[in-house]
Protein backbone atom coordinates (compact mmCIF):
# COMPACT_ATOMS: atom_id res chain seq x y z
CA UNK A 1 0.00 0.00 0.00
CA UNK A 2 2.67 2.73 1.22
CA UNK A 3 4.28 2.42 -2.22
CA UNK A 4 1.17 2.38 -4.40
CA UNK A 5 1.04 6.01 -2.43
CA UNK A 6 4.63 6.58 -3.04
CA UNK A 7 4.31 6.42 -6.73
CA UNK A 8 1.18 8.47 -6.73
CA UNK A 9 2.54 11.28 -4.48
CA UNK A 10 5.19 11.56 -7.25
CA UNK A 11 2.79 11.70 -10.24
CA UNK A 12 0.95 14.42 -8.21
CA UNK A 13 3.52 16.26 -7.04
CA UNK A 14 5.52 15.97 -10.47
CA UNK A 15 3.56 18.64 -12.83
CA UNK A 16 3.95 21.68 -9.76
CA UNK A 17 6.97 20.39 -9.03
CA UNK A 18 8.64 20.64 -12.19
CA UNK A 19 7.22 23.93 -13.26
CA UNK A 20 7.89 25.33 -10.25
CA UNK A 21 11.74 23.87 -10.21
CA UNK A 22 12.30 25.25 -14.21
CA UNK A 23 10.76 28.39 -14.02
CA UNK A 24 11.23 29.64 -10.67
CA UNK A 25 14.27 27.79 -8.89
CA UNK A 26 16.16 26.99 -11.63
CA UNK A 27 16.33 30.91 -12.58
CA UNK A 28 16.59 32.15 -8.71
CA UNK A 29 19.78 30.04 -8.93
CA UNK A 30 21.19 31.20 -12.26
CA UNK A 31 20.80 34.68 -10.91
CA UNK A 32 23.16 33.50 -7.97
CA UNK A 33 25.63 32.44 -10.62
CA UNK A 34 25.41 35.34 -13.07
CA UNK A 35 25.87 37.62 -10.75
CA UNK A 36 29.23 36.65 -10.70
CA UNK A 37 29.58 36.41 -14.54
CA UNK A 38 30.25 38.47 -17.09
CA UNK A 39 27.26 37.89 -18.98
CA UNK A 40 25.22 39.61 -21.73
CA UNK A 41 21.28 39.05 -21.58
CA UNK A 42 21.68 38.69 -25.71
CA UNK A 43 23.69 35.44 -25.39
CA UNK A 44 23.51 32.39 -24.53
CA UNK A 45 23.82 31.23 -20.46
CA UNK A 46 27.40 29.35 -21.75
CA UNK A 47 28.84 32.39 -23.05
CA UNK A 48 29.07 34.01 -19.17
CA UNK A 49 32.62 34.27 -18.17
CA UNK A 50 33.87 34.31 -14.79
CA UNK A 51 34.69 37.57 -13.22
CA UNK A 52 34.27 37.14 -9.08
CA UNK A 53 32.86 39.84 -7.28
CA UNK A 54 33.79 42.09 -9.09
CA UNK A 55 29.49 43.24 -10.93
CA UNK A 56 29.30 43.39 -6.91
CA UNK A 57 32.32 46.44 -6.73
CA UNK A 58 30.68 47.91 -9.44
CA UNK A 59 27.26 48.57 -7.93
CA UNK A 60 28.56 49.24 -4.83
CA UNK A 61 31.66 51.40 -6.59
CA UNK A 62 31.96 55.12 -7.38
CA UNK A 63 30.83 55.39 -10.61
CA UNK A 64 27.38 56.02 -12.25
CA UNK A 65 26.18 52.24 -12.18
CA UNK A 66 27.30 52.90 -8.48
CA UNK A 67 25.28 55.63 -7.76
CA UNK A 68 22.49 54.72 -9.42
CA UNK A 69 21.99 51.29 -7.90
CA UNK A 70 22.78 52.80 -4.32
CA UNK A 71 19.84 55.22 -5.21
CA UNK A 72 17.60 52.49 -6.36
CA UNK A 73 18.69 50.44 -2.89
CA UNK A 74 17.51 53.80 -0.71
CA UNK A 75 14.90 54.53 -2.61
CA UNK A 76 13.50 51.23 -2.83
CA UNK A 77 14.05 51.29 1.10
CA UNK A 78 12.87 54.47 1.81
CA UNK A 79 9.67 53.46 -0.61
CA UNK A 80 9.09 50.71 1.46
CA UNK A 81 9.60 51.67 4.68
CA UNK A 82 6.74 54.45 4.19
CA UNK A 83 4.25 52.14 2.66
CA UNK A 84 4.68 50.12 5.65
CA UNK A 85 4.30 52.55 8.29
CA UNK A 86 1.27 53.97 6.65
CA UNK A 87 -0.29 50.52 5.46
CA UNK A 88 0.21 48.51 9.03
CA UNK A 89 -2.20 51.51 11.66
CA UNK A 90 -4.32 51.96 8.44
CA UNK A 91 -5.08 48.24 8.22
CA UNK A 92 -6.11 48.17 12.46
CA UNK A 93 -8.23 51.18 12.08
CA UNK A 94 -10.32 50.02 8.91
CA UNK A 95 -10.39 46.57 9.82
CA UNK A 96 -11.67 48.06 13.69
CA UNK A 97 -14.08 49.89 11.42
CA UNK A 98 -15.30 46.75 10.02
CA UNK A 99 -15.38 44.52 12.89
CA UNK A 100 -17.21 46.96 15.19
CA UNK A 101 -20.91 46.46 15.38
CA UNK A 102 -21.71 49.63 16.92
CA UNK A 103 -22.32 51.51 13.75
CA UNK A 104 -23.72 49.56 10.66
CA UNK A 105 -22.05 49.11 7.08
CA UNK A 106 -18.69 47.90 8.25
CA UNK A 107 -19.53 45.06 5.48
CA UNK A 108 -19.85 47.61 2.92
CA UNK A 109 -16.77 49.49 3.79
CA UNK A 110 -14.66 45.84 3.54
CA UNK A 111 -16.55 45.88 0.14
CA UNK A 112 -15.27 49.14 -1.16
CA UNK A 113 -11.83 48.91 0.74
CA UNK A 114 -11.12 45.55 -1.03
CA UNK A 115 -12.19 46.58 -4.49
CA UNK A 116 -8.85 48.63 -4.96
CA UNK A 117 -6.82 45.71 -4.48
CA UNK A 118 -8.76 44.48 -7.66
CA UNK A 119 -7.49 47.13 -10.03
CA UNK A 120 -4.81 46.57 -12.19
CA UNK A 121 -1.65 48.79 -11.51
CA UNK A 122 -0.87 50.00 -14.27
CA UNK A 123 -4.97 51.97 -14.13
CA UNK A 124 -3.92 52.66 -10.72
CA UNK A 125 -0.92 54.55 -12.04
CA UNK A 126 -3.23 56.32 -14.89
CA UNK A 127 -6.12 57.41 -12.80
CA UNK A 128 -3.60 58.47 -10.16
CA UNK A 129 -1.45 60.30 -12.35
CA UNK A 130 -4.46 62.52 -13.69
CA UNK A 131 -5.32 62.77 -9.83
CA UNK A 132 -1.95 64.57 -8.90
CA UNK A 133 -2.00 66.92 -12.12
CA UNK A 134 -0.82 70.21 -10.75
CA UNK A 135 -3.93 72.15 -12.53
CA UNK A 136 -6.36 69.48 -14.20
CA UNK A 137 -6.03 68.04 -11.31
CA UNK A 138 -9.04 67.42 -8.38
CA UNK A 139 -6.36 66.72 -5.43
CA UNK A 140 -5.09 70.33 -5.42
CA UNK A 141 -8.25 71.69 -6.39
CA UNK A 142 -9.59 70.18 -3.36
CA UNK A 143 -6.63 71.19 -1.34
CA UNK A 144 -7.12 74.63 -2.26
CA UNK A 145 -10.86 74.46 -0.79
CA UNK A 146 -9.08 74.09 2.69
CA UNK A 147 -6.43 76.73 2.25
CA UNK A 148 -3.64 74.34 0.88
CA UNK A 149 -1.69 75.92 -2.26
CA UNK A 150 -1.16 73.66 -5.06
CA UNK A 151 1.72 70.54 -4.31
CA UNK A 152 3.98 69.56 -7.52
CA UNK A 153 2.98 65.42 -6.24
CA UNK A 154 4.91 63.61 -9.03
CA UNK A 155 6.49 66.39 -10.31
CA UNK A 156 8.77 67.51 -7.71
CA UNK A 157 12.26 65.11 -6.47
CA UNK A 158 10.91 66.32 -3.22
CA UNK A 159 7.63 64.57 -3.35
CA UNK A 160 7.49 62.17 -6.27
CA UNK A 161 8.33 58.60 -4.44
CA UNK A 162 5.81 59.82 -1.84
CA UNK A 163 3.18 60.22 -4.13
CA UNK A 164 3.41 56.83 -5.52
CA UNK A 165 3.66 55.32 -1.73
CA UNK A 166 0.05 56.82 -1.15
CA UNK A 167 -1.27 55.58 -4.52
CA UNK A 168 0.14 51.96 -3.62
CA UNK A 169 -1.40 52.54 -0.04
CA UNK A 170 -4.32 53.47 -1.51
CA UNK A 171 -4.44 50.07 -3.57
CA UNK A 172 -3.04 47.70 -1.13
CA UNK A 173 -4.87 48.96 2.29
CA UNK A 174 -7.86 46.77 2.00
CA UNK A 175 -6.14 43.45 1.64
CA UNK A 176 -4.61 44.37 4.64
CA UNK A 177 -7.69 45.28 6.58
CA UNK A 178 -9.04 41.38 5.51
CA UNK A 179 -6.05 40.37 7.23
CA UNK A 180 -6.38 42.72 10.50
CA UNK A 181 -10.22 41.70 10.42
CA UNK A 182 -9.04 38.15 10.37
CA UNK A 183 -6.36 38.64 13.27
CA UNK A 184 -9.36 40.50 15.05
CA UNK A 185 -12.14 37.29 14.91
CA UNK A 186 -9.61 35.61 16.55
CA UNK A 187 -9.31 37.81 20.27
CA UNK A 188 -11.66 36.29 22.17
CA UNK A 189 -14.41 38.53 23.18
CA UNK A 190 -14.12 37.00 27.31
CA UNK A 191 -10.69 38.93 27.29
CA UNK A 192 -12.61 42.34 26.52
CA UNK A 193 -15.37 41.28 29.10
CA UNK A 194 -12.88 40.43 32.12
CA UNK A 195 -10.89 44.07 31.08
CA UNK A 196 -14.12 45.60 31.29
CA UNK A 197 -14.84 44.35 34.84
CA UNK A 198 -11.21 44.90 36.05
CA UNK A 199 -12.24 48.83 34.95
CA UNK A 200 -10.48 48.99 31.91
CA UNK A 201 -11.40 52.27 29.46
CA UNK A 202 -11.34 51.58 25.61
CA UNK A 203 -8.38 53.11 25.14
CA UNK A 204 -6.31 50.49 27.86
CA UNK A 205 -8.26 47.52 26.31
CA UNK A 206 -6.83 48.18 23.17
CA UNK A 207 -3.35 48.85 24.11
CA UNK A 208 -3.12 45.45 26.58
CA UNK A 209 -5.69 43.21 24.43
CA UNK A 210 -5.67 44.21 21.06
CA UNK A 211 -2.56 45.52 19.65
CA UNK A 212 -0.28 42.51 21.72
CA UNK A 213 -2.88 39.72 20.38
CA UNK A 214 -3.01 41.04 16.85
CA UNK A 215 1.58 40.93 16.53
CA UNK A 216 1.58 37.78 14.92
CA UNK A 217 -0.77 39.14 12.57
CA UNK A 218 0.73 42.55 11.86
CA UNK A 219 4.43 40.63 11.40
CA UNK A 220 2.46 38.76 8.82
CA UNK A 221 1.24 41.49 6.87
CA UNK A 222 4.61 43.33 7.39
CA UNK A 223 6.15 40.84 5.49
CA UNK A 224 3.65 40.75 2.66
CA UNK A 225 3.66 44.45 2.64
CA UNK A 226 7.47 44.49 1.89
CA UNK A 227 7.52 41.75 -0.54
CA UNK A 228 4.84 43.80 -2.20
CA UNK A 229 6.43 46.99 -1.94
CA UNK A 230 9.77 46.46 -3.57
CA UNK A 231 7.63 44.76 -6.83
CA UNK A 232 6.61 48.48 -7.28
CA UNK A 233 7.26 49.08 -11.37
CA UNK A 234 4.22 50.20 -12.87
CA UNK A 235 3.74 54.21 -11.78
CA UNK A 236 7.85 54.03 -12.09
CA UNK A 237 7.63 52.82 -15.89
CA UNK A 238 4.72 54.26 -16.71
CA UNK A 239 4.45 57.77 -15.24
CA UNK A 240 8.38 59.20 -13.99
CA UNK A 241 10.42 56.65 -15.77
CA UNK A 242 12.89 56.86 -12.32
CA UNK A 243 12.95 60.91 -12.26
CA UNK A 244 12.59 64.10 -11.60
CA UNK A 245 16.39 63.51 -11.27
CA UNK A 246 16.33 59.93 -10.43
CA UNK A 247 14.41 60.31 -7.01
CA UNK A 248 11.40 57.29 -8.35
CA UNK A 249 14.59 55.21 -9.23
CA UNK A 250 13.84 51.68 -7.30
CA UNK A 251 14.88 48.69 -7.59
CA UNK A 252 12.69 46.69 -9.80
CA UNK A 253 12.89 49.13 -12.43
CA UNK A 254 16.30 49.30 -12.22
CA UNK A 255 17.76 46.19 -12.49
CA UNK A 256 14.68 45.64 -15.33
CA UNK A 257 16.37 48.67 -17.26
CA UNK A 258 20.01 47.04 -16.86
CA UNK A 259 19.56 43.79 -16.70
CA UNK A 260 16.60 43.63 -20.12
CA UNK A 261 17.07 46.98 -21.48
CA UNK A 262 21.25 47.25 -21.48
CA UNK A 263 21.25 43.83 -21.58
CA UNK A 264 23.91 43.87 -18.60
CA UNK A 265 22.92 40.77 -17.17
CA UNK A 266 25.53 39.96 -15.01
CA UNK A 267 25.41 42.95 -13.51
CA UNK A 268 21.61 43.21 -13.26
CA UNK A 269 21.92 39.86 -11.72
CA UNK A 270 24.31 41.13 -8.71
CA UNK A 271 21.56 43.88 -8.15
CA UNK A 272 18.81 40.98 -8.15
CA UNK A 273 21.16 39.03 -5.45
CA UNK A 274 21.58 42.35 -3.39
CA UNK A 275 17.67 42.55 -3.34
CA UNK A 276 17.32 39.11 -2.51
CA UNK A 277 19.84 39.12 0.65
CA UNK A 278 18.12 42.17 1.74
CA UNK A 279 14.65 40.86 2.15
CA UNK A 280 16.18 38.07 4.19
CA UNK A 281 18.21 40.27 6.21
CA UNK A 282 15.10 42.42 6.94
CA UNK A 283 12.24 39.33 7.28
CA UNK A 284 14.72 37.85 9.91
CA UNK A 285 15.23 40.62 11.58
CA UNK A 286 11.36 41.28 11.57
CA UNK A 287 11.10 37.81 13.24
CA UNK A 288 13.70 37.94 15.71
CA UNK A 289 12.03 41.52 16.95
CA UNK A 290 8.46 39.85 17.41
CA UNK A 291 10.09 36.49 19.03
CA UNK A 292 11.91 38.41 21.40
CA UNK A 293 8.14 40.41 22.59
CA UNK A 294 6.94 36.99 22.88
CA UNK A 295 9.77 36.02 25.51
CA UNK A 296 9.16 39.18 27.91
CA UNK B 1 -19.44 34.35 15.20
CA UNK B 2 -20.24 34.91 19.21
CA UNK B 3 -17.30 36.76 19.65
CA UNK B 4 -18.75 39.59 16.74
CA UNK B 5 -21.14 41.30 18.57
CA UNK B 6 -19.17 42.15 22.28
CA UNK B 7 -19.48 45.82 22.70
CA UNK B 8 -15.72 46.62 23.09
CA UNK B 9 -14.42 45.93 19.97
CA UNK B 10 -14.45 49.26 18.83
CA UNK B 11 -12.18 49.99 21.41
CA UNK B 12 -9.64 52.88 19.71
CA UNK B 13 -12.01 55.39 19.98
CA UNK B 14 -12.40 57.76 22.97
CA UNK B 15 -15.08 57.42 25.42
CA UNK B 16 -17.71 59.73 24.52
CA UNK B 17 -21.60 59.95 25.18
CA UNK B 18 -22.32 56.62 22.96
CA UNK B 19 -24.47 58.80 20.60
CA UNK B 20 -21.76 61.27 19.71
CA UNK B 21 -19.50 58.43 19.58
CA UNK B 22 -21.61 56.80 17.02
CA UNK B 23 -22.02 59.75 14.87
CA UNK B 24 -17.82 60.22 14.47
CA UNK B 25 -17.26 56.99 14.16
CA UNK B 26 -20.24 56.64 10.97
CA UNK B 27 -18.45 60.02 9.44
CA UNK B 28 -15.43 58.18 9.90
CA UNK B 29 -16.94 55.29 7.68
CA UNK B 30 -17.84 57.60 5.40
CA UNK B 31 -14.77 59.14 4.89
CA UNK B 32 -12.56 56.21 4.30
CA UNK B 33 -14.93 54.79 1.90
CA UNK B 34 -15.26 58.07 -0.45
CA UNK B 35 -11.63 58.54 -0.69
CA UNK B 36 -11.08 54.38 -1.25
CA UNK B 37 -14.12 54.62 -3.97
CA UNK B 38 -12.85 58.32 -5.23
CA UNK B 39 -9.94 57.77 -7.97
CA UNK B 40 -12.27 54.86 -9.16
CA UNK B 41 -15.33 57.25 -9.43
CA UNK B 42 -13.05 59.67 -11.36
CA UNK B 43 -11.82 57.62 -13.54
CA UNK B 44 -15.22 56.58 -15.02
CA UNK B 45 -16.39 60.13 -14.64
CA UNK B 46 -13.56 60.90 -16.31
CA UNK B 47 -14.41 58.90 -19.53
CA UNK B 48 -17.12 60.49 -20.32
CA UNK B 49 -15.83 63.77 -20.85
CA UNK B 50 -15.25 65.83 -23.87
CA UNK B 51 -11.99 66.27 -24.71
CA UNK B 52 -12.57 70.20 -23.54
CA UNK B 53 -13.76 69.46 -20.17
CA UNK B 54 -11.13 66.88 -19.41
CA UNK B 55 -8.65 70.06 -19.85
CA UNK B 56 -10.65 72.62 -18.44
CA UNK B 57 -8.81 74.32 -15.31
CA UNK B 58 -9.76 73.83 -11.99
CA UNK B 59 -11.25 70.56 -13.27
CA UNK B 60 -14.89 69.91 -13.90
CA UNK B 61 -16.03 66.81 -11.83
CA UNK B 62 -19.65 66.21 -13.41
CA UNK B 63 -18.92 66.04 -17.54
CA UNK B 64 -21.64 68.53 -18.49
CA UNK B 65 -23.06 65.95 -21.61
CA UNK B 66 -21.71 62.49 -20.91
CA UNK B 67 -20.43 60.84 -24.10
CA UNK B 68 -19.04 57.34 -24.94
CA UNK B 69 -16.75 59.08 -27.89
CA UNK B 70 -14.07 58.18 -25.86
CA UNK B 71 -14.98 54.62 -25.52
CA UNK B 72 -15.29 54.69 -29.52
CA UNK B 73 -12.27 56.13 -30.14
CA UNK B 74 -9.84 54.44 -27.79
CA UNK B 75 -10.50 51.25 -30.43
CA UNK B 76 -9.08 53.18 -33.43
CA UNK B 77 -5.98 53.99 -31.35
CA UNK B 78 -5.00 50.27 -30.10
CA UNK B 79 -7.06 46.97 -30.87
CA UNK B 80 -8.73 47.19 -27.49
CA UNK B 81 -10.77 43.90 -29.04
CA UNK B 82 -7.89 42.02 -29.54
CA UNK B 83 -6.45 42.64 -26.45
CA UNK B 84 -9.31 42.21 -23.96
CA UNK B 85 -9.12 38.67 -25.54
CA UNK B 86 -5.14 37.99 -25.26
CA UNK B 87 -6.21 39.31 -21.20
CA UNK B 88 -8.85 36.51 -21.73
CA UNK B 89 -7.05 33.72 -22.75
CA UNK B 90 -3.53 34.21 -20.58
CA UNK B 91 -5.99 34.62 -17.16
CA UNK B 92 -8.26 31.72 -18.26
CA UNK B 93 -5.25 29.09 -18.82
CA UNK B 94 -3.01 30.24 -16.36
CA UNK B 95 -5.65 30.04 -13.91
CA UNK B 96 -6.65 26.27 -14.99
CA UNK B 97 -3.17 25.56 -14.79
CA UNK B 98 -2.49 26.66 -11.39
CA UNK B 99 -6.08 25.08 -10.19
CA UNK B 100 -4.70 21.54 -11.65
CA UNK B 101 -1.37 21.87 -10.72
CA UNK B 102 -2.21 23.38 -7.19
CA UNK B 103 -4.57 21.10 -6.21
CA UNK B 104 -2.67 17.79 -7.28
CA UNK B 105 0.01 18.95 -4.95
CA UNK B 106 -1.90 20.09 -2.71
CA UNK B 107 -3.76 16.60 -2.32
CA UNK B 108 0.14 15.16 -2.08
CA UNK B 109 1.16 17.51 0.60
CA UNK B 110 -1.67 16.65 2.60
CA UNK B 111 -2.77 13.39 2.15
CA UNK B 112 0.53 11.74 1.50
CA UNK B 113 3.95 10.77 3.41
CA UNK B 114 6.73 10.67 1.49
CA UNK B 115 10.43 11.10 1.81
CA UNK B 116 11.89 14.77 2.55
CA UNK B 117 7.87 15.94 2.55
CA UNK B 118 8.71 18.99 4.68
CA UNK B 119 11.83 19.74 3.29
CA UNK B 120 10.53 19.84 -0.65
CA UNK B 121 6.93 21.82 1.22
CA UNK B 122 9.66 24.29 2.53
CA UNK B 123 11.24 24.78 -0.49
CA UNK B 124 8.24 25.28 -3.03
CA UNK B 125 6.70 27.64 -0.58
CA UNK B 126 9.86 29.95 0.36
CA UNK B 127 9.55 30.80 -3.48
CA UNK B 128 5.75 32.61 -2.31
CA UNK B 129 8.35 35.44 -1.10
CA UNK B 130 10.71 35.85 -4.15
CA UNK B 131 9.70 39.07 -5.88
CA UNK B 132 9.58 38.21 -9.62
CA UNK B 133 12.71 40.85 -10.40
CA UNK B 134 14.64 38.45 -8.68
CA UNK B 135 14.73 35.62 -11.44
CA UNK B 136 13.38 38.20 -14.02
CA UNK B 137 16.45 38.04 -15.96
CA UNK B 138 17.46 34.67 -16.28
CA UNK B 139 13.86 33.80 -16.80
CA UNK B 140 13.96 36.03 -19.53
CA UNK B 141 16.60 34.19 -21.54
CA UNK B 142 15.74 30.85 -20.71
CA UNK B 143 12.14 31.01 -22.43
CA UNK B 144 13.74 33.11 -25.49
CA UNK B 145 15.49 29.64 -25.49
CA UNK B 146 13.07 27.29 -25.48
CA UNK B 147 11.82 29.56 -28.36
CA UNK B 148 8.62 30.93 -26.54
CA UNK B 149 9.90 34.56 -26.82
CA UNK B 150 7.18 37.72 -28.15
CA UNK B 151 4.12 34.97 -27.61
CA UNK B 152 0.99 34.13 -25.48
CA UNK B 153 2.59 31.04 -24.77
CA UNK B 154 5.60 32.80 -23.05
CA UNK B 155 3.46 34.74 -20.70
CA UNK B 156 1.74 31.60 -19.58
CA UNK B 157 3.75 28.68 -19.10
CA UNK B 158 6.03 29.49 -16.67
CA UNK B 159 3.49 30.58 -14.18
CA UNK B 160 1.03 27.49 -14.82
CA UNK B 161 1.81 26.49 -10.82
CA UNK B 162 2.65 28.61 -7.89
CA UNK B 163 3.49 28.32 -3.79
CA UNK B 164 0.35 30.23 -3.29
CA UNK B 165 -2.05 27.89 -4.69
CA UNK B 166 -0.03 25.11 -3.24
CA UNK B 167 0.06 26.51 -0.03
CA UNK B 168 -3.76 27.18 -0.06
CA UNK B 169 -5.24 23.64 -1.77
CA UNK B 170 -2.81 21.57 1.08
CA UNK B 171 -4.57 24.06 3.79
CA UNK B 172 -7.91 23.04 2.83
CA UNK B 173 -7.73 19.19 1.65
CA UNK B 174 -6.34 18.56 5.04
CA UNK B 175 -9.31 19.38 6.50
CA UNK B 176 -11.33 16.79 4.59
CA UNK B 177 -11.39 13.32 6.16
CA UNK B 178 -9.23 10.47 5.55
CA UNK B 179 -12.50 8.30 6.28
CA UNK B 180 -14.01 9.64 2.90
CA UNK B 181 -10.78 9.41 1.14
CA UNK B 182 -9.73 5.69 2.62
CA UNK B 183 -13.88 4.53 1.26
CA UNK B 184 -13.03 5.42 -2.19
CA UNK B 185 -10.01 3.18 -2.24
CA UNK B 186 -11.34 0.55 -0.84
CA UNK B 187 -13.46 0.52 -4.10
CA UNK B 188 -11.22 0.70 -6.47
CA UNK B 189 -10.55 4.27 -6.99
CA UNK B 190 -7.76 6.00 -8.88
CA UNK B 191 -5.85 8.53 -6.98
CA UNK B 192 -6.52 11.40 -9.22
CA UNK B 193 -10.66 10.08 -9.62
CA UNK B 194 -10.69 10.55 -5.68
CA UNK B 195 -8.81 14.37 -6.28
CA UNK B 196 -11.42 15.13 -8.59
CA UNK B 197 -15.16 13.44 -7.34
CA UNK B 198 -14.23 13.42 -3.30
CA UNK B 199 -11.87 16.40 -2.38
CA UNK B 200 -12.19 18.64 -5.25
CA UNK B 201 -15.73 19.41 -4.39
CA UNK B 202 -15.33 19.13 -0.36
CA UNK B 203 -12.86 22.05 -1.06
CA UNK B 204 -14.92 23.84 -3.91
CA UNK B 205 -14.97 27.68 -1.90
CA UNK B 206 -11.00 27.62 -1.85
CA UNK B 207 -11.41 26.32 -5.59
CA UNK B 208 -12.92 29.11 -6.40
CA UNK B 209 -11.11 31.33 -4.23
CA UNK B 210 -8.10 30.42 -6.08
CA UNK B 211 -9.61 30.50 -9.68
CA UNK B 212 -10.62 34.60 -9.08
CA UNK B 213 -7.14 34.71 -7.58
CA UNK B 214 -5.37 33.52 -10.24
CA UNK B 215 -7.53 35.38 -12.83
CA UNK B 216 -7.15 38.98 -11.21
CA UNK B 217 -3.67 38.30 -10.66
CA UNK B 218 -2.64 36.98 -14.31
CA UNK B 219 -5.42 39.82 -15.62
CA UNK B 220 -3.46 42.38 -13.89
CA UNK B 221 -0.15 41.57 -14.58
CA UNK B 222 2.39 43.47 -16.47
CA UNK B 223 6.18 43.34 -15.79
CA UNK B 224 6.37 39.66 -16.69
CA UNK B 225 4.50 40.06 -20.47
CA UNK B 226 6.02 43.55 -20.88
CA UNK B 227 9.21 41.73 -21.03
CA UNK B 228 8.66 38.12 -22.78
CA UNK B 229 6.36 40.11 -25.47
CA UNK B 230 9.04 42.45 -26.78
CA UNK B 231 7.02 44.35 -29.03
CA UNK B 232 4.94 41.81 -30.25
CA UNK B 233 1.55 43.99 -30.57
CA UNK B 234 -0.90 40.67 -31.59
CA UNK B 235 -0.12 39.32 -28.33
CA UNK B 236 -0.47 42.45 -26.04
CA UNK B 237 -2.81 41.92 -23.13
CA UNK B 238 -5.10 45.08 -22.33
CA UNK B 239 -2.80 46.33 -19.61
CA UNK B 240 0.10 46.87 -22.08
CA UNK B 241 -1.87 48.15 -24.61
CA UNK B 242 -3.35 50.82 -21.79
CA UNK B 243 0.20 52.03 -20.89
CA UNK B 244 0.89 51.73 -24.78
CA UNK B 245 -2.82 54.31 -24.78
CA UNK B 246 -0.58 56.84 -22.70
CA UNK B 247 2.67 57.15 -24.80
CA UNK B 248 0.61 57.49 -27.55
CA UNK B 249 -1.47 60.38 -26.00
CA UNK B 250 1.29 62.64 -24.76
CA UNK B 251 1.19 64.18 -28.19
CA UNK B 252 -2.28 65.21 -28.17
CA UNK B 253 -3.32 64.96 -24.50
CA UNK B 254 -6.59 63.23 -24.30
CA UNK B 255 -7.50 62.22 -21.16
CA UNK B 256 -10.96 60.82 -21.76
CA UNK B 257 -9.81 58.22 -24.13
CA UNK B 258 -7.22 56.87 -21.40
CA UNK B 259 -9.55 56.70 -19.04
CA UNK B 260 -11.79 55.01 -21.34
CA UNK B 261 -9.41 52.10 -21.47
CA UNK B 262 -8.18 52.05 -17.37
CA UNK B 263 -12.27 51.65 -17.22
CA UNK B 264 -12.08 49.00 -19.84
CA UNK B 265 -9.38 47.20 -18.13
CA UNK B 266 -10.56 47.29 -14.53
CA UNK B 267 -13.50 46.32 -15.36
CA UNK B 268 -13.35 42.17 -15.81
CA UNK B 269 -11.53 41.94 -12.36
CA UNK B 270 -13.95 44.47 -10.31
CA UNK B 271 -16.86 42.72 -11.49
CA UNK B 272 -15.67 39.14 -10.45
CA UNK B 273 -15.26 40.67 -7.38
CA UNK B 274 -17.95 42.39 -6.50
CA UNK B 275 -20.57 38.69 -7.41
CA UNK B 276 -17.57 36.76 -5.78
CA UNK B 277 -15.76 38.38 -2.80
CA UNK B 278 -16.90 36.36 -0.29
CA UNK B 279 -14.29 34.04 -1.94
CA UNK B 280 -11.73 36.47 -1.79
CA UNK B 281 -12.49 37.30 1.91
CA UNK B 282 -12.72 33.64 3.02
CA UNK B 283 -10.02 32.40 1.63
CA UNK B 284 -7.14 35.00 2.50
CA UNK B 285 -8.85 34.90 6.34
CA UNK B 286 -8.64 30.79 6.22
CA UNK B 287 -4.64 31.26 4.62
CA UNK B 288 -3.86 33.95 7.26
CA UNK B 289 -5.45 32.09 9.86
CA UNK B 290 -4.35 28.55 9.36
CA UNK B 291 -0.82 29.90 8.32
Amino acid sequence: MINRYRASAGIMLAPAVTLIGVFVLLPMLLTVWLSVQDWSTQTPFSSASFIGLDNFREIFGPTSVGRDFKGALANTAIYTALSVILILPLSVVFGLMVYQRDVAGGTALRTVLFATYMVPMIAVALVWSKLYSPSEGPLNQMLGLIGIGPQPWLSSPRSALLSIVFLNVWQQVGYFTVLAIAGLTQIPGSLYEAAKLDGANRREQFRFITLPLLRRTLLFSAVIAIINAVQVFEPVALITQGGPVGSTNVLTYHIRRVGIERAQGGLGSAMAVMLMLSLIVVVCALFALVNRKDDE
Amino acid sequence: MTARGFSGSSSWLPRRRPSGRKALLATLMLLVAVASAFPLLWMVLSSLKTPAESMQVPPVWIPGTPSLDAYEKVSGVVNVGRSMWNSLVIASITTAGILLTSMMAGYAFAKYHFPAKSLLFSVLIATMFLPPIVTLIPLYRLVGSIGLNASLAGIIVPNLANAFGIFLMRQFIAGVPDDLIDAARMDGASELLILFKIVAPSVAPAIAALALFAFVYHWNSYLWPLTVLQGNADAYPIVISLSRLLSYNRGAVNTGLVMAGATLAVLPPLLLFVFLQRFFVDSIVGSAIKG
